[in-house]
């Protein structure tokens, strides 16, 4: 199968799809190589390069459509300067392009080439979940985007971001404000804080409080009880209360902070607008705000996209284009999860798009010219796991493995164990129809109680932390000591000896397990402190 | 003295204030309230009870109660939290004795008017049930506490023999049922000595390493013994309180299944459908001998000074050699050198549920920074040092990629993907589940061997 690379040619993107390093790797696992002139040099790649690591180069862009099967690009394909036509009207049926493509917003695009018959995996489609995190090039792209961000606006900033002892005098530390924890905003927080500055950040997920302490710096939080977690681990929308709120609170910082950095982005919709002009103009002049969300529509009133301007002494820097200003890496970066989404296709010799990974289902846009886009919905999952893995998306830069949420049977017992809960199933009914015609009132009244009784302890023991599991096992021993009740109630003036001394037996081993268990588990629950406790404790000691 | 509607509204508010016992679990600042809750419940159910019928022998009783007092305040205030699990299985064994001993009485008592049948059945079957809770208790304490190998006994056919057993019992209890009242009291033995067979039999066919699972079983059994015996007498707190606790205790099996990423046929009847446990060493797949880094206790201490983020992986060694109290000392001294220190426990890390977070509270190290897996287990990238103190199958990376282990499928905490990963151990001998670990040859791996609380001693001498 044949790989064919092409030089982007919109304005100002300098990053490729594949690198040498990237392309040796094809070559080995059986793939030919095509890569268009020039199409690393921006990024620093030279044809050479690409020359050395097996692949061929093509000279004309048309070229490396015609000859290869599998299409890499960065950007979606686009009208191409040079030539009078469109990167689509390229693409052949059954032909394969792998590129960041943003469906929603591209439905000419996906129209044009569906007419093609082509195939369109997207890259912005992958789902948010711990496997994909290796093919993952919004995650990867973002953080290199947050960390860029900070080096522009330290750039702009022209004084110290961090504390510096000189003899002629010390700096205090810049105050950065990142809004926005998400993948960009927590690379942001890491560079600056890298920096030595005092870095506060916002955002409208709670969960994200703790990555946010975990980097040394401070979570703003706001006096509100909307919680701001939507589906996929990105933020939603929030309602306007909420919004009024966050902005007073900005509004509050923006004398005392240096630099902003906003990377507030919704996935398919305008950025919200979170930095008003009054903000702007209570910063401090000399201050930088740096707008990641320029493309769309931007989290700040005054940010032109793609541009540096200035407004009342503070800089405003809309770039689009912060990835590729660091394309040598954001390159490498994006050529890595194209390179392990081909290996997920099953590389050269096993090469198939197998609908069934849901990696796959979500980013394929076109299958031959058929729409497949979007994916249908997945029932959903068990809460427990659709919590872990919302919090395994949001720090991408943790991949949180949770694997194995459900009790895996290998193949034969899972496959004995269906009929045998079906005639479970079945005896229970006939068991309970049983009950009904012939037991005694007395039994059926009781029976009902217990069966209500096992519902409840079914209900409130799903809520117990595994952390005081050993406490849980222990006070419930405690509370089966309750069979005291059936030594006590045989030991009456009129038992028969025997029913006597069981009796009494039976009402002291249980009175063991009363006393005995609700101490034990006195002296662990005793035990188990919070911080502040703890710290009590210790400095008493 | 007590009419009996007042005696039954008592034992709602004891059902009631049992409820939210179990409730106040949920989380650590609600926990000692619950156990509170209990203890209100219980007195009160005890307490109306005793004093409900004037024609019960209070003396007699009160002694009883009073004898078992003391005996489980004693042995309450002096058993050790690394012991708690086979207590716990002590405990549970007493409940079912306790059963046993109840459904004799009963029928030993006077016939009831109607209903003969069921309550044969009844009688019947909290024997059978408090039996096997009794046995496989006392087998279950045995074996967590050492006295009794920890390896699976597996009888050749043994599903079939536990078939017939459970067979004959059911013939016996047919016997039983029809015969009058009260004189059928051989096949009443007969089943209790065959669940007690059954009850040995199935604990001790159970692995060590899925001990606390069996714990938790056990509990459930307890409560099931509980409530066939409140059928039976016909007390309806008797029966509410043994479907908790034989709900909880399913429940909490089922999460320690769940934990291992195995079925509870799988756990409970060994290897059901699978191969079977070998408790077999594989040494190198390749016999070629490999080397371990050997550290000690001033290097690990100079990597812990310039580590940033330091997590701690406890295991059932921990337990064993009661180094919770050291590893507490040296973390508060590592998070005063602005060190952060994380702890990460494995869902069946240790013999029985939750017993490393209880261990880790014993010395007071604060809950917030005991992680789970799921937590835990993508900081490991970012972590530079990785303390495995005591264990061993909970930190095995063939769990994930070898499906000949029997390991294979349970999650691992991923701790090679940290800087540095110190395994403390006394020997490189296998772990519980008779294991070999590749992660004492990894390159970033260093054997720190000694009994563990001399080993961190050492360390936080050097702090």
């Amino acid at each position: 199968m044949k790989i064919g690379v092409s030089r982007e040619v919109e304005a100002g993107e300098k990053r490729v799809a594949a690198i040498p390093e990237t392309v040796a790797g094809y070559e080995e696992s059986g793939f030919e190589v095509i890569v268009e002139a020039g199409a690393g040099e921006q990024a620093g790649y030279s044809d050479q390069a690409y020359r050395k690591a097996g692949a061929t180069i093509a000279d004309e862009a048309p070229s490396v459509w015609e000859k290869a099967d599998i299409v890499l690009k960065v950007l979606p394909p686009t009208e191409h300067p040079d030539y009078d036509q469109h990167e689509a009207d390229w693409a052949r049926e059954g032909q394969i392009l792998i590129s960041l493509f943003w469906p929603a917003q591209n439905e000419d695009l996906t129209d044009r080439l569906g007419d093609r018959g082509a195939t369109v995996l997207a890259l912005d489609c992958i789902p948010r979940i711990s496997r994909a995190q290796a093919v993952d090039v919004l995650s990867s792209q973002a953080g290199i985007s947050g960390y860029r961000a900070v080096v522009e606006a330290v750039h702009n900033y022209e004084r110290y971001p961090g504390v510096q002892y000189t003899a002629a005098g010390k700096t205090d530390p810049a105050r950065v404000l990142v809004i926005g924890a998400g993948v960009a905003g927590l690379a942001a927080i890491a560079a600056a804080r890298e920096l030595g500055a005092e870095v506060y950040a916002f955002d409208t997920r709670l969960a994200v409080k703790e990555e946010v302490e975990s980097l040394g710096a401070t979570f703003l939080e706001l006096e509100f009880d909307e919680e701001g977690e939507g589906s996929g681990g990105y933020a939603k929308v929030m309602s306007q209360a909420f919004i009024d709120a966050e902005m007073a609170l900005f509004q509050e910082q923006a004398p005392l902070t240096d630099m902003v950095i906003t990377t507030a982005a919704i996935p398919g919709r305008e950025a919200p607008l979170l930095v008003k002009e009054e903000m702007v103009e209570a910063m401090k002049p000399g201050s930088v705000v740096v707008d990641l969300a320029a493309a769309t529509g931007g989290n700040c009133e005054l940010t032109e996209a793609g541009k540096k301007v200035e407004y009342d002494g503070v800089t405003i820097i809309g770039y689009t284009d912060m990835a590729s200003r660091m394309a040598n890496h954001a390159s490498e970066f994006f050529s890595s999860n194209v390179a392990q989404l081909l290996r997920l296709l099953g590389d050269a010799d096993q090469f198939a798009i197998d609908l069934n990974d849901e990696i796959l289902r979500e980013m394929i846009v076109l299958k031959n010219g058929e729409l497949m886009w979007p994916a249908p919905k997945l029932p959903p999952q068990d809460t427990e796991e659709d919590g872990a893995e919302e919090r395994a998306e949001q720090a991408a830069a943790d991949p949180v493995v949770v694997e194995g949420g459900e009790a895996q049977e290998s193949g034969s017992p899972s496959k004995m164990v269906r009929p045998l809960l079906y005639t479970a199933g079945v005896a229970g009914l006939a068991f309970l129809v049983l009950i009904g015609v012939y037991a005694p009132p007395d039994f059926i009244h009781q029976f009902t109680i217990f069966v209500l009784a096992c519902f409840v302890g079914w209900k409130v023991i799903w809520n117990v932390k595994p952390s005081l599991h050993t406490p849980l096992l222990s006070v419930t021993n405690a509370i089966s000591g309750i069979i005291i009740l059936g030594g006590i109630l045989q030991v009456t003036a009129d038992a028969t000896t025997a029913a006597l001394l069981l009796g009494v037996a039976a009402t002291f081993v249980a009175s063991i397990n009363v006393f005995g268990g609700f101490l034990v588990t006195q002296r662990m629950l005793k035990m188990f402190r919070s911080e502040d406790e703890a710290a009590e404790v210790h400095s008493a000691t | 003295m007590l009419p009996e509607g007042l005696l039954t509204v008592i034992y709602l508010a004891a059902a009631v204030l049992f409820i939210l016992s179990l409730g106040g679990l949920s989380r650590e600042d609600t926990a000692r309230r619950g156990n509170i809750f209990g203890i209100v419940g219980m007195a009160l159910a005890i307490g109306a009870t005793l004093f409900h019928d004037p024609g019960m022998a209070y003396h007699i009783l009160l002694g009883a109660v009073a004898a078992g007092a003391i005996i489980g305040i004693i042995v309450a205030l002096r058993v050790a939290m690394t012991a708690m699990p086979e207590m716990v299985a002590m405990l549970h064994s007493f409940v079912g004795l306790a059963a046993v001993a109840v459904g004799f009485a009963s029928y030993l008592g006077a016939a009831p008017e109607t209903g003969m049948t069921v309550y044969l059945i009844e009688i019947y079957v909290a024997v059978a049930v408090g039996a096997i809770t009794f046995t496989g208790s006392v087998v279950a304490w045995a074996k967590l506490s050492g006295r009794v190998s920890g390896a699976p006994l597996l009888l050749p056919a043994r599903h079939v023999l536990n078939a017939l057993v459970v067979l004959v019992i059911i013939a016996a209890g047919v016997f039983f049922a029809a015969a009058p009242f009260g004189e059928a009291i051989n096949p009443l033995v007969v089943n209790a000595v065959l669940a007690s067979l059954l009850g040995i039999h199935l604990v001790a066919a159970i692995g060590g390493a899925d001990m606390p699972v069996v714990v938790s079983l056990l509990n459930s059994y307890s409560g099931w013994a509980a409530a066939a015996a409140g059928f039976m007498l016909s007390n309806i707190l008797l029966i509410v309180t043994g479907a908790l606790v034989g709900s909880s205790g399913a429940i909490l099996s089922y999460i320690m299944c769940r934990g291992m990423n195995r079925s509870i046929w799988n756990v409970v009847f060994g290897g059901f459908g699978t191969a079977d446990t070998k408790s077999d060493t594989v040494t190198t797949d390749d016999g070629v001998e490999r080397e371990v880094i050997t550290v000690t206790a001033e290097d690990v201490v100079d990597e812990l000074k310039n580590a940033e983020r330091v997590a701690i992986v406890p295991g059932y060694g921990m337990a064993v050699a009661r180094a919770q109290h050291g590893i507490s000392e040296m973390t508060h001294k590592l998070r005063g050198m602005d060190v952060d220190v994380t702890f990460g426990i494995h869902p069946v890390a240790g013999r029985m549920p939750g017993h490393m977070n209880v261990l880790l509270a014993e010395a007071n190290i604060p809950y917030e920074v005991v992680k789970e897996l799921e937590e835990i287990n993508g900081d490991f990238a970012s972590t530079d040092v990785v303390l495995v103190v005591g264990a061993n199958d909970i930190v095995n990376p063939t769990a994930q990629t070898d499906s000949t282990s029997p390991i294979y499928g349970m999650p691992q905490l991923e701790v090679w993907n940290a800087k540095r990963v110190y395994v403390l151990k006394r020997s490189l001998s296998t772990g519980y589940a008779g294991v070999a670990n590749p992660l004492f040859f990894n390159e970033n791996t260093a054997m720190f061997f000694g009994d563990a609380r001399a080993s961190i001693e050492g360390v936080v001498e050097h702090l």
